[in-house]
C-alpha cells in the first residue's frame, strides 16, 4: 500500500512539468472564460464589470436558434467528410509512398508536406485570390482555356462547401501522411510475408493486418485531427466569410456562426457564455458518440 | 513479361504519379513563387504564367535587405529551439509514465485533456494576457515560450502515449531481468524505439511556433521582437498598402526552413519499431 | 537511484522557475513607459505617412525621444492592453470610428485636455465633429480621406464622365462585356456600398445608437443599386476590384486615393471626378469620410503629459499635412493649408475636399463595430445570393437589433 502510494507521487512528478503546462495554458483560460462567463464585461463595464450571475446564459441560450442547429449539422458534414477523405487519402498516397524500390520517396514527402511549411493564413490567401477568383484565379483560366464557362466557386454554398473541404485536406494532409507513413513503416514484413504464403490478396491483408496494427498508432492523432477540425474557424471564415470579402455562400460551422452572433459584439461576458456552451455541447456529443461507439463494439 | 520488366513499369508509373500528385499539390505554391517574382505588384493578374514574364529577383532582395527578416529569423529560431527542448523534455516522461504505469487519476486525466482540446480557443487570448502580465511575462520571449508549449503539451502527451501504447512492455521486462534501471531502460531502450514519434511530435511543435502569428503578433511590440510569422504577418499587403510581391517572397523564404529540417528528420520518423527487431 | 531522479526533476523545474522570473523581470519594457521622456505612438500606416512624422517628431529630440510602432491589429491589441500602462502605447495613430469603442472602455483622454480650444479651431469642423463621441473630442485630427470616383482616359473620355448614376448605368451597359466592365465597385463590401444608402439619405446608424437597415430609403437604394451590380464582377473584395481597374478592364471605379500612386506607377492617364449624382435624389453618391488622427491614452497622460502636449504640438504645424499631401496624398485637416498653393494644384486633395462637402463622417459609435458585420450580410444576400430584398432587410434589422441589444 505504501509502495503504491509512493508509485502514485513519482508518477506525478515525472508528468507534473507537463501537467503544469496544461494547466497554465489550456485550463486556466477555460476557468477564466467560465468566470468572465458570469459578469457583465463589455465595451461599456470594461474594468469596472461585475458579478451577474447566470444572466449571460439567459441571453446566450438565443444564440442556439435553428441558425445555430443548421450550423451544428453542417459541422458534423464537414468534420465527417473531412475526415474520411483524409484518411483515405492520405493511407493510399502513405502506402503508395511504401512501395519498395519507390527511390525518391524521401523527395516527394518533402514536397507533399510543403503546405504544412506555410503559416495558414498565407495558404488561404493564395487558394482564395490564386485559385477560386472567378476574374482572375488559375482555375478559371484554365476552365476557359478549355472552352468551358468560367464558374464562382464560392458563390453558392454547395461549391463553397467543396472548395473549403478541399483547402482543408491541402492544409491537414501533409500531417496525415506523415503520421500514417510513420505507422505504415512500424509493421514487421514477416506479417505480409506470412499472410502472402496463405494466399491473402492485397485487399485482405490490407484489412486483416495493415488497418488494425496501424489503428493504435494513428489513433490519437486522428483523435485530436477530429477536434481541431471540428473547431476549424479559419478555412470557412477566410474563404468565404470575411467582412469586405464576403462570396455569398451562406456557410458556417458553429465557430464562425458563434463569432458573426457574439464574439463580434466585444461583450466579453456574453462571449464567453457562449464559448462555455459550445464547449459543454461538443464534451456532450463527443460522449455520445463514444458511448454509442462502445455499445456497437461489444 | 518477366518480373523485372513489370516492377520497372510498376515503378514508373508510380514515380509518374507522384510527380503529378506533387505538382497538383505544389501549385498554389508555385503561384506564390511567381508572384514572388514579378515586376509587377500585384496579387492577380489576368495573363497568369507559372514563369513571369518579367522575372525580377527584386523582391527577394527586399525580403533579406529591407526587412529586419534574419532578426526575426533569430527570433524564430531561439523560440522555436527553446520550445521543443521544453515540449520533448515535459512530454516524453509525462507520456511514458501515462503510458507504462497504472495509478490513481491516469484515465481521468487522460480522457479529461483530450476533451478540453474541444474548448474553442477564441476568446484565449485574453485570459493569457491575464495571466502573463502579473507574472512580467508579457513582451517577453519566455512569455510567448510558455504559451507555446502549453498549448502543445496536450498534442505531445497524447501523441507520444499513444505510441508508446504500441511498444510492448516485454522488451522492458527484459532488460529489467538483465539488471537495467529504470533510467537506462528510458533512454536505452523506449526512447530508440520511439524515434518516430518523437520526430513527428517534435516536427509538429516546430512548425506550431514557425507558423503562429496571433500571439506573437499580440503579446510582442515592437518589430523587432516578432517572430519569422508575426514579421511575415505585418508585410501582409493590405487595401492601403504593402507589396504582393515582397509578401509573396517572404512566405517561401519563411517556409524553406522547415522543409529543411523534414528533410533531415525523414530518417527518423521512418527507423520505427521494426528496426528494434521486435514483434509483437 | 529513483531519489537521484526526483531531485534532479526537482533541481530543474526551480531552475526553470528562476529563469523564467528572471529573464521576465529583465526584459518587461519598464524602462521606456515610466521614462516621461520617451513617448511611444502605434500605427498601421504606410511608410510614405511614417517617414514624414518621423521627420518632424525628430525636432523633438533630445527633449522628448518619440518611437513610432508599426502594430498589426492595432485594434484587438489595444483592448487587450489598453489598461495596462506598461505594455500600452502613450499614443496611437488609427481612424476615428473607433473613439467610441475606446471611450467607453475608459482608456481614452478627451484630446481637449491637452490642446487648446483656439488650436482646435484650426482643424475643419466636419474633423473635429468626426471625433466627437457623447460631446467629448478624443482625436486632434491629421488628414481625412474618402473614397473617390476614378476613371481611365484610355477608355472612358473626359467628356464621356457621367455626371448622375443614370449616365453611369448607360455607359456600364454599353461598355461591359468581352472580360471588360463599364464600372466596377466593391458593390457588397459594407464601406463602399454605403455610399449608396448615404446617397439615399439614409443613415444607417441613428445617434442614439439604434440599427435603421429596414427602411425605406435603404431599400430603395439597395434595389436601385442592384441593377448596376448585375454588370459587375462577381465578387466583391479589393483585391479583384483593384486589379480590374489597375489593369485597365474596368473603366472607372469608386476607389480610395491610395490606389492613384499604383495606377499611375502602371501607366494609366487616371481621371477623377465628382460622384454622380443619383437622379431619384439628386443627390450624389456620398462617402465615409474617415479621419485619421492622433488619441492619446489616460494612462499616459498621467505621467508624461508635457512630453504629449509637446508632441501634439509639433504634429499640429500645417506643414506636416501638407507634406503628408505631397508624400500620400492625404487631405489636410486643417482649413489653413487649403490656402497653399501646393495643395491648391493638388487635383487628388481638392476632389477629395470637393467629395468631403457631401461626404458622411463615418459613425464612430461602438455600436458600428456590429453594422458592418450585418451590413455585409445583407449587401451579400441581396447582391450575391440573389435573396429577397425585403425579406433579407428584416432579418438585417432583426439581426442588428439583437446584436446591438448584446452588446450591453
Amino acid at each position: 500500500m505504501k509502495d503504491r502510494k509512493y508509485n502514485t507521487l513519482k508518477c506525478y512528478l515525472w508528468s507534473l512539468p507537463s501537467l503544469v503546462l496544461i494547466l497554465l495554458i489550456v485550463i486556466f483560460p477555460i476557468i477564466y472564460t467560465g468566470y468572465i462567463s458570469l459578469t457583465n464585461m463589455n465595451v461599456y463595464h470594461w474594468t469596472n464589470y461585475s458579478f451577474i450571475g447566470l444572466e449571460n446564459y439567459k441571453d446566450a441560450i438565443l444564440v442556439f436558434d435553428s441558425g445555430f442547429i443548421k450550423a451544428f449539422v453542417m459541422t458534423v458534414i464537414w468534420t465527417v467528410t473531412s475526415m474520411i477523405l483524409q484518411l483515405v487519402i492520405a493511407y493510399v498516397l502513405a502506402s503508395l509512398l511504401n512501395v519498395r524500390g519507390l527511390k525518391a520517396r524521401n523527395i516527394y514527402k518533402t514536397f507533399l508536406i510543403f503546405p504544412w511549411a506555410m503559416p495558414g493564413y498565407v495558404s488561404i490567401l493564395l487558394w482564395k485570390t490564386g485559385m477560386f477568383n472567378s476574374q482572375f484565379g488559375l482555375l478559371n483560366q484554365w476552365m476557359n482555356k478549355l472552352g468551358l464557362t468560367a464558374a464562382k466557386w464560392l458563390n453558392s454554398d454547395w461549391s463553397a462547401f467543396w472548395c473549403c473541404t478541399i483547402v482543408n485536406l491541402w492544409l491537414a494532409l501533409p500531417f496525415m501522411i506523415t503520421i500514417i507513413d510513420g505507422a505504415l513503416q512500424s509493421i514487421d514484413h514477416s506479417f505480409y510475408e506470412s499472410a502472402i504464403l496463405d494466399g491473402a490478396n492485397w485487399f485482405e491483408r490490407t484489412v486483416y493486418i495493415t488497418i488494425p496494427m496501424i489503428k493504435p498508432i494513428i489513433g490519437p492523432s486522428v483523435v485530436i485531427t477530429i477536434f481541431t477540425t471540428f473547431k476549424q474557424f479559419d478555412v470557412i471564415y477566410l474563404l468565404t466569410q470575411q467582412v469586405g470579402a464576403k462570396t455569398g455562400a451562406n456557410i458556417h460551422t458553429i465557430m464562425t456562426y458563434a463569432y458573426e452572433n457574439a464574439f463580434i459584439t466585444n461583450n466579453y461576458g456574453y462571449s464567453s457564455a457562449i464559448s462555455i456552451l459550445i464547449f459543454v455541447i461538443l464534451i456532450l456529443f463527443t460522449v455520445v458518440i463514444n458511448r454509442r461507439q462502445k455499445e456497437r463494439s461489444v | 513479361m518477366s518480373k523485372k520488366t513489370k516492377n520497372i513499369i510498376k515503378l514508373t508509373i508510380l514515380n509518374l504519379f507522384f510527380i503529378l500528385i506533387c505538382f497538383v499539390t505544389l501549385v498554389p505554391i508555385l503561384y506564390a513563387v511567381s508572384v514572388s517574382l514579378n515586376a509587377n505588384n500585384s496579387l492577380l493578374s489576368s495573363d497568369f504564367s507559372f514563369i513571369p514574364k518579367n522575372i525580377t529577383f527584386a523582391n527577394y532582395k527586399a525580403v533579406f535587405v529591407e526587412k529586419p527578416i534574419m532578426l526575426w529569423f533569430k527570433n524564430s529560431m531561439i523560440m522555436a529551439v527553446i520550445t521543443l527542448v521544453i515540449s520533448l523534455g515535459t512530454g516524453i516522461p509525462a507520456a511514458y509514465v501515462f503510458s507504462r504505469k497504472k495509478f490513481k487519476g491516469r484515465k481521468t486525466i487522460l480522457k479529461t485533456i483530450i476533451l478540453l482540446y474541444a474548448f474553442p480557443s477564441l476568446l484565449s487570448m485574453t485570459a493569457l494576457y491575464k495571466l502573463l502580465v502579473p507574472m512580467g511575462l508579457i513582451n517577453t520571449k519566455i512569455g510567448l515560450i510558455i504559451v507555446y508549449t502549453g498549448t502543445e503539451a496536450i498534442f505531445a502527451l497524447w501523441n507520444m502515449k499513444g505510441y508508446f501504447d504500441t511498444i510492448p512492455y516485454e522488451i522492458e521486462e527484459a532488460a529489467m531481468i538483465d539488471g537495467a534501471s529504470p533510467i537506462q531502460i528510458v533512454t536505452q531502450i523506449v526512447l530508440p524505439l520511439a524515434k518516430p514519434t518523437i520526430a513527428v511530435t517534435a516536427m509538429m511543435v516546430l512548425i506550431y511556433v514557425w507558423n503562429e502569428y496571433i500571439f506573437a503578433v499580440n503579446f510582442m511590440t515592437g518589430s523587432d521582437t516578432y517572430t519569422l510569422a508575426a514579421g511575415l504577418y505585418s508585410l501582409q499587403a493590405t487595401e492601403m498598402s504593402g507589396s504582393w510581391p515582397v509578401f509573396a517572397a517572404a512566405s517561401i523564404v519563411v517556409s524553406i526552413p522547415i522543409l529543411l529540417v523534414f528533410f533531415a528528420l525523414q530518417k527518423n520518423m521512418t527507423t520505427g519499431l521494426t528496426s528494434g527487431g521486435v514483434k509483437g | 537511484m529513483k531519489k537521484r531522479i526526483i531531485s534532479l526533476l526537482l533541481s530543474i523545474s526551480m531552475l526553470a522557475t528562476a529563469g523564467f522570473t528572471s529573464c521576465g523581470k529583465k526584459s518587461a519594457k519598464s524602462a521606456t513607459a515610466n521614462d516621461p521622456h520617451t513617448i511611444v505612438i502605434w500605427h498601421d500606416k504606410e511608410d510614405a505617412v511614417t517617414d514624414v512624422l518621423k521627420k518632424k517628431l525628430k525636432t523633438l529630440e533630445p527633449d522628448v525621444k518619440v518611437v513610432l510602432e508599426k502594430k498589426s491589429d492595432l485594434t484587438e491589441s489595444l483592448k487587450m492592453v489598453g489598461n495596462d500602462p506598461n505594455s500600452a502605447p502613450d499614443m496611437y495613430i488609427f481612424a476615428h470610428d473607433k473613439i467610441g469603442v475606446y471611450a467607453e472602455m475608459g482608456i481614452l483622454e478627451p484630446i481637449t485636455n491637452l490642446i487648446s480650444k483656439d488650436d482646435l479651431s484650426k482643424f475643419m469642423d466636419s474633423t473635429v465633429e468626426a471625433a466627437t463621441y457623447k460631446g467629448k473630442v478624443y482625436q486632434m485630427p491629421l488628414y481625412y480621406e474618402t473614397l473617390l470616383f476614378m476613371y481611365n482616359r484610355l477608355y472612358m473620355k473626359d467628356e464621356e464622365v457621367p455626371k448622375t448614376t443614370e449616365e453611369l448605368y448607360s455607359y456600364m451597359k454599353e461598355n461591359t462585356g468581352g472580360g471588360h466592365y463599364g464600372f466596377a465597385e466593391q458593390h457588397s463590401t459594407p464601406y463602399y456600398a454605403t455610399v449608396w444608402i448615404n446617397g439615399f439619405g439614409e443613415k444607417i446608424l441613428s445617434k442614439d445608437g439604434k440599427a435603421k437597415l429596414n427602411t425605406k430609403k435603404v431599400k430603395e437604394a439597395l434595389t436601385y443599386h442592384k441593377k448596376f451590380v448585375e454588370l459587375q464582377p462577381g465578387e466583391t473584395e479589393y483585391a479583384t476590384v483593384n486589379t480590374l481597374f489597375s489593369e485597365g478592364k474596368a473603366h472607372s471605379t469608386i476607389a480610395g486615393p491610395w490606389m492613384i500612386p499604383t495606377v499611375k506607377e502602371k501607366g494609366m492617364d487616371v481621371g477623377i471626378a465628382p460622384m454622380p449624382v443619383i437622379d431619384e435624389t439628386q443627390k450624389s453618391l456620398s462617402p465615409y469620410m474617415g479621419v485619421q488622427g492622433v488619441q492619446v491614452l489616460k494612462n499616459a497622460v498621467k505621467t508624461k503629459k508635457a512630453s504629449i502636449k509637446k508632441v501634439l504640438k509639433v504634429l499640429m504645424d500645417p506643414d506636416v499635412e501638407i507634406d503628408l499631401a505631397k508624400a500620400s496624398g492625404c487631405a489636410p485637416a486643417q482649413n489653413a493649408c487649403y490656402d497653399q498653393d501646393e495643395i491648391k494644384n493638388d487635383n487628388v486633395v481638392m476632389m477629395m475636399k470637393q467629395t468631403a462637402d457631401n461626404a458622411v463622417p463615418m459613425p464612430n459609435a461602438p455600436e458600428m463595430d456590429v453594422m458592418w458585420t450585418v451590413l455585409g450580410n445583407l449587401m451579400t444576400d441581396i447582391n450575391l445570393s440573389n435573396k429577397d430584398i425585403d425579406e433579407s432587410l428584416k432579418n438585417a434589422q432583426a439581426k442588428a437589433d439583437s446584436l446591438i441589444k448584446s452588446m450591453k
